[in-house]
């Protein structure tokens, strides 16, 4: 019997949830859920983490992050103005810079500055120094392929208008063509402060004392420290979440708000950050 | 057109004359200038005419230096544009321009527009800025329209802000690369009446455009461009009218009877 497109469409809809509905029932009935819950959601005994987990891990995860994220940007942006400079050893330089620590696992560049650091030049730093110092070298790799990108979608016809309109090329480049290309680059931006976030785990290579500890190495010290399996990985991975899901939800935001209907919504903003409200 | 209460009773103080001799300019093998005299005198309307890829462009973006001359010199009132030592920032505070594209700065506002380059540059207090911007948003028409962005626009209300943008910084001279290229036909006249009104108000203006009825109406000369050199210039009356070159006669039968009927 032929079957209309519809009607193969609905079957094989039917099928795979069918075969769906099977792996399903398969697992529900050959994982021991009493071990897993024992090892994974074995709740009572990391009660104990609290509030420490929050008020250290969360609270340290954050500002590792947050100070890497500073510095990367800004670290990022020199870099993207170098890689679009006329001076060829400008761009020579960003283009060595960006590669390697783009090719490289950030991992190294925290032991290097972990252990490296004190030994070649007798540096003393904290964790936070550490920390925040490797996640901008390596941030500000990635940040500056995304400045780059985004200073080179905005059209050419904006700085020519400000260049003849006497502009100096610097206050051309701030006043036009860098607030433009935050707005487009605000998105990925926000993606790269995900990334940041999970990478400020590494830290835990070079080690760190208690009321430095982010999340990772709580989770980590938690799982011999309260007998509950895996249980203190998860909170810390939930921990994680609190992060970055809204941060993701922030970038999904960004990306959907197309730019038409968001003008007057923009316009804060943007009067804002040029400092010019002198709106009659 | 009742939206553009443009009257010439703004005064241009110091209109800027512009002299070019000998000029060059190409672009990889592609010599697009091949030694172009020119003259405008300060107060003049000079249109610019020919066939895409003559140069025409190119011709007025080197008077702003916006492209770099291979050789020859230009000199724009008393800057020498081809000077290496000269002040590129300062000679251009002195050209507007405007683009075919409008280049309108679609962050900032339409006041904002107008006063950020004052502002920023000329270091003017927003209320000098404001007030100034205010003044030339009324003669092109659009004053009530200050507080809204570039992309709330039609194409002939952004094109007039940008003369707008330009005008605020009291240049002696204003370059036009086809303003009227990129407007829905009906909006076209919006910016050629401002662009008119601009002339008889005594600026020096060069104007690249195929409106051959703006550039018989408000010419003072049109000079017509063939691949990279003037074949022909005079008055309006004479190049467009009565052309005595072949490549002149051929290039208007083009433009001015598409069909070839």
């Amino acid at each position: 019997m032929a079957l209309s497109n519809r009607e193969r469409a609905r079957l094989s809809l039917g099928i795979q949830a069918a075969i769906f509905t099977g792996i399903v029932v398969v697992l529900i009935v050959i994982i021991d859920w009493a071990a897993v819950q024992r090892s994974f959601f074995n709740l009572e005994p990391v009660m104990a983490m609290f509030p420490e987990v929050i008020t250290v891990g969360l609270w340290n995860t954050v500002r590792y992050t947050f100070f890497g994220f500073i510095f990367g940007l800004i670290g990022g942006t020199v870099l993207a103005l170098m890689r679009i400079a006329s001076f060829p050893i400008y761009r020579w330089l960003a283009t060595l810079y960006i590669e390697f620590f783009r090719g490289i696992p950030a991992i190294l560049v925290f032991i290097a500055l972990g252990f490296g650091a004190s030994l070649a030049f007798g540096l003393n730093l904290s964790t936070l120094q550490t920390a925040s110092t490797a996640l901008a070298i390596v941030g500000a790799a990635y940040i500056a392929e995304t400045i780059r990108a985004g200073l080179q979608a905005v059209p050419k016809g904006q700085m020519e208008a400000a260049r003849a309109l006497g502009m100096p090329a610097w206050r051309a480049m701030v006043t036009i063509q860098i607030p433009q290309a935050f707005r487009i680059v605000l998105p990925p931006l926000t993606n790269e402060a995900i990334l940041l976030t999970k990478d400020s785990s590494l830290i835990f290579v070079v080690g760190m004392a208690g009321s430095a500890a982010e999340l990772t190495k709580m989770g980590r010290d938690g799982i011999t420290m309260y007998q509950a399996g895996m249980t203190p990985l998860v909170v810390a991975g939930v921990c994680y979440l609190l992060i970055t899901v809204p941060l993701s939800i922030l970038a999904r935001r960004m990306e959907e708000r197309s730019p038409a209907q968001s003008s007057r919504k923009r316009k804060k903003k943007a009067t804002a950050s040029t400092d010019s409200s002198g709106v009659a | 057109m009742s939206e553009s209460g443009g009257s010439p009773e703004q005064m241009i103080t110091d209109p800027a004359g512009v002299v070019i001799e000998d000029l060059y300019k190409s672009f990889g093998d592609v010599d697009v200038l091949k030694g172009i005299d020119m003259r405008v005198e300060p107060g003049q309307v000079v249109c610019l005419i020919g066939a895409s890829g003559s140069g025409k462009s190119t011709l007025l973006r080197c008077v702003n230096r916006l492209e770099d001359p291979d050789a020859g010199r230009i000199t724009v009132g008393a800057f020498d544009a081809t000077d290496v030592d000269v002040n590129l920032d300062a000679m251009r505070r002195q050209i507007g321009m405007v683009f075919q594209q409008f280049n309108l700065f679609p962050h900032l506002s339409v006041l904002e527009n107008c006063t950020i380059t004052p502002r920023r540059v000329l270091k003017q207090s927003r209320e000098q800025a404001d007030a100034e911007a205010l003044h030339q948003l009324e003669l092109v028409g659009l004053k009530h329209l200050s507080d809204r962005r570039p992309a709330q626009l039609s194409g002939g209300q952004q094109q007039r802000v940008a003369i707008a943008r330009a005008l605020t910084m009291k240049p002696g001279l204003m370059l036009f690369d086809e303003p009227t290229s990129a407007l829905d036909p009906e909006t076209v006249g919006e910016v050629l009446a401002i662009m008119r009104d601009l002339a008889r108000a005594g600026m020096t203006m060069i104007v690249v455009t195929h409106e051959m009825g703006f550039a018989r109406e408000v010419a003072d000369r049109v000079v017509f461009l063939d691949k990279g050199l003037v074949v022909e210039e005079g008055s309006a009356e004479q190049v467009i009218g009565a052309p005595t070159q072949p490549r002149t006669q051929d290039f208007l039968r083009r433009v001015l009877n598409p069909l070839g009927e």
